[in-house]
């Protein structure tokens, strides 16, 4: 069992190693920050020497080894545009990010499940038909567009909610929570809606398809026959039964919300740490792009590490042919 | 129970009065400090918190900020500027002869983005606590001119603060913090998400804005940035999309500001002989006759160009300047003329066609650059000439234009100083290294005579003397078709209708102007 965590662990590194490499490799095709970071009367000279001073003047692999010394020590970096470390800036964007991904997630959960279940049991219904239609419309259309309709008419048209920004923010021991103001939570509306639109649909369609299977079973019929109550043969015995396959997809879907987020942050100015990895690419902050890269990479091969041990511990197989 | 309510109506978000001003930028200023980046987004902002000797009007003319009066001393030796007493920074410290002397060394020094002003100066001398006389290595008839955006820094709290020079790489106290002079101060500052500011009650001058405190925010989508101030989120937002600005126009909530800014847009050439090019490959020499250059000239059809993809908000454009700028050449006023069959004449005659042009273009640096492009691609190629074109974005751009990986490049020019000079020493003359000539001259156009007469325009106290050399200059550079300039870059500005503000053609958003109504 113990060599093959550690087996899992060091495979785990490798491709993170790998994907560091990669990233690295690329940076080289987004250009040259040296022109966004010097003014217009700059000369050859201090091209040079800012080139030198930032090690671009190294092949990407010298570049890739230096920052990965520099990374297992805690540090990241100085940020080209902003001039500040790196780490700091990750952490004082992450909140905004996990707060927004937390709040469209339950939204994807419980609307998911709730309009899932409305639907299957009222398959033949007026209301279930257009929420049905519907939804193929907010998975088809992109997420931009959406963010863009909803600031239109909430936001232009109606003056109900804000156009951009998280509000107010309250800092409770170094997180900065937009939870607790008015503000703060009339932002999140919008955005979460948007990003959590696309789980949403997924997950209804799931909770529809799965209880409509289930509804067909025998013990369905069984318990009508028995004279239960409608309400508790829906809820007590098809909807639990529906939830097993419907649980792990929401679990998978748990990465992408954050992943997706970089989209609906750019729409609503949301400071989180996709908007910082998207004007990080425009100004080719390198320290900022390999930061965010490796931290997600780390976040999916943790979860995914996580995941390979625990079905060893529920699959003695797996540990035999470790 | 003062303290409550404040806390109270905090939470509520109802402190909002009249006078708080919300503005959006597309740019965030990378740094707080003037002397470390030399860029429109940066000196634009820090003019509200810092100031210089001189500074600009709302029509850009030079006027007195923290010198009073200057004059030159003896043949051009210098100039002697007599400093403003009773001037505090925001911090307190009085302002006096040595921060002038420490904000040169600091402002020239090699860390600096911003040493290339002071190029012409030999040395800077105390005269007593508020004269200070900036000795030239030549006469520098413009040199007031070429400094309204050094700004002075305190000696004191740099030193205190461990910021006596600029820090491009690592950064520094005066990344994040400032201390000047003007009528603002930064009250909190977080880099890309806002920064606030209040009115300094320690300014020296007469206060036109009834500003209580200002918001800025950086939002990059312009659509964003376009719903946010439609819906009154923001008060100000630059730029609006040029195709929203007419629909924008008639919404009554809001007015749209129009004008000219000081950028020239043009197209520039390979003319370095044998030059090396990694898209063509090996040596192509097609735009060393100044003919081929004319057939671009007169294939494209700019009127055209600023009609339907600029939709009418810009001018034509006849020199490396606009007509604002000191110096501008009205004996060369004339646009290149759009003449098809001119063009096709050239073409043929010069072999231009049957060769592919390689034509490189930023996609995210000017207004409508692609869009432009586009269209210039395919006016060529109805004047037979076959273009390739290769829009990138501009942090893949200055690198390829370096490398020389071109035919024919698209180049905006706004001269720093507003002063006709400025391009000809940037893009006029020919690249050198080490006199800083020519360092954005990138098809490496040369022309003796432009070399010689620039000097001799640096140097030339008589204003009418001056004018002829700039004309001779416009002259040349429009007859051998150095570049091909198209039109001026418009500004279009947003801002709620209940503001009203100065639009000045360098783009810099000046709060000390602004009033709501």
């Amino acid at each position: 069992m113990l060599s093959y965590i550690i087996k899992r662990v060091g495979q785990s590194v490798l491709v993170l190693l790998i994907t560091g490499l990669v990233a690295f490799s690329m940076f080289t095709f987004v250009g040259d920050p040296i022109d966004n970071m010097l003014g217009q009367e700059r000369t050859q000279a201090d091209i040079d020497r800012l080139r030198e001073q930032l090690g671009l003047d190294q092949p990407f692999v010298v570049q890739y080894y230096r920052f990965l010394e520099q990374a297992v020590q805690g540090n990241f970096g100085i940020s080209y545009r902003q001039g500040r470390p790196v780490g700091e800036i990750l952490l004082e964007r992450a909140p905004a990010t996990l707060e927004l991904a937390l709040v469209s997630g339950i939204f994807a959960i419980l609307a998911g499940i709730a309009l899932g279940v409305f639907t299957a049991i009222r398959r033949d219904g007026i209301a279930a038909n257009v929420i049905m239609s519907v939804s193929l419309i907010g998975v088809s259309l992109p997420t931009f567009l959406i963010g863009i309709l909803l600031i239109y008419l909430f936001s232009v048209e109606l003056g109900w909610l804000p156009s951009f920004g998280r509000g107010d923010v309250v800092d409770v021991g170094g997180w900065s929570t937009g939870f607790l103001t008015a503000s703060g939570l009339k932002a999140l509306i919008l955005p979460s809606i948007t990003l959590g639109l696309y789980q949403m649909t997924l997950i209804m369609r799931l909770v529809r398809s799965e209880m409509l299977e289930v509804l067909r079973q025998d013990y369905i019929r069984f318990a009508l026959a028995r004279g239960l109550s409608n309400r508790v043969i829906n809820f007590r015995h098809a909807l639990k039964n529906t939830m097993v396959p419907v649980i792990t997809v929401i679990g998978l879907q748990l990465g992408s919300i954050i992943a997706f987020a970089i989209i609906t942050e750019t729409v609503f100015q949301w400071p989180g740490v996709g908007l910082l990895f998207i004007n990080a690419i425009q100004f080719v902050d390198i320290p900022v792009m390999a930061a965010y890269l490796m931290l997600i990479s780390v976040m999916f091969v943790a979860i995914n590490l996580i995941v390979d041990i625990l079905y060893a511990f529920i699959d003695p197989r797996l540990r035999v042919a470790a | 129970m003062f303290r409550l309510t404040t806390a109270l109506a905090l939470v509520l978000g109802t402190a909002a009065t009249a006078e708080e001003f919300n503005f959006a930028v597309t740019t965030d200023p990378q740094s707080m400090d003037p002397h470390a980046v030399n860029s429109a987004p940066v000196l634009g902002f820090l003019n509200n918190v810092y100031e210089g000797l001189v500074r600009r009007g709302k029509d850009m003319s030079i006027e007195p900020s923290l010198a009073t009066s200057w004059e030159p001393i003896g043949d051009g030796e210098g100039w002697r500027f007599n400093l403003r007493q009773g001037v505090t920074f925001q911090d307190g410290a009085e302002f006096n002869a040595d921060d002038v002397i420490f904000s040169y060394e600091r402002a020239s020094s090699e860390e600096a983005d911003t040493s290339s002003w002071f190029a012409p100066v030999s040395e800077v001398i105390k005269v007593d606590d508020f004269t200070v006389d900036i000795m030239t290595s030549a006469p520098n008839p413009i040199f007031p001119d070429s400094i309204a955006n050094w700004m002075m820094m305190d000696s004191g709290w740099a030193a205190a603060n461990g910021a006596e020079r600029p820090d491009k790489d690592q950064g520094n106290y005066a990344t994040l913090n400032a201390n000047g002079t003007g009528s603002f101060q930064i009250t909190s500052r977080q880099p890309d998400l806002s920064t606030t500011l209040e009115p300094f009650g320690g300014w020296w001058g007469e206060v036109e804005h009834n500003l209580t405190s200002v918001t800025m925010t950086p939002i990059q989508n312009p659509a964003t940035a376009l719903a946010a101030l439609i819906s009154g989120d923001v008060d100000f937002i630059n730029p609006v999309p040029i195709q929203d600005a007419e629909r924008l126009q008639a919404n009554p909530d809001v007015s749209v500001i129009q004008g000219i800014e000081a950028r020239v847009i043009m197209l520039g050439f390979d003319q370095e002989t044998g030059g090396e090019h990694s898209g063509g490959g090996g040596k192509n020499d097609m735009f060393l006759d100044p003919k081929a250059r004319e057939a671009v000239a007169a294939a494209v059809n700019v009127p055209a160009i600023l009609r339907t993809i600029m939709r009418g908000n810009a001018e034509a454009a006849s020199q490396l300047v606009s007509p604002a700028m000191r110096g501008f050449s009205t004996a060369n006023h004339t646009p290149y003329a759009f003449d098809a069959d001119k063009a096709r004449m050239l073409a043929e005659e010069t072999g231009l066609v049957g060769q592919t042009i390689e034509f490189k273009c930023p996609n995210n640096r000017y207004l409508n650059d692609e869009a432009v492009c586009q269209a210039i691609t395919a006016m060529l190629a109805q004047a037979g000439m076959d273009v390739n074109l290769d829009a990138m974005p501009v942090s893949n751009y200055w690198p390829e234009l370096r490398a020389d990986n071109f035919d024919m490049y698209l180049l905006g020019w706004s001269p720093g100083t507003f002063d006709a000079e400025h391009p000809i020493r940037f893009l006029g003359s020919t690249p050198n290294a080490e006199k800083r000539l020519g360092s954005w001259n990138f098809g490496g156009y040369s022309n003796a005579r432009i070399d010689e007469l620039l000097p001799m325009i640096q140097s030339e106290i008589d204003d009418t003397k001056r004018q002829a050399m700039l004309d001779e200059v416009a002259g040349i550079i429009q007859d051998e078709v150095a570049y091909v300039p198209l039109y001026v870059q418009p500004l279009v500005w947003g801002t709620r209708s209940n503001v009203e503000l100065t639009q000045r053609p360098d783009n810099f958003f000046i709060l000390r102007w602004v009033t709501v109504n």
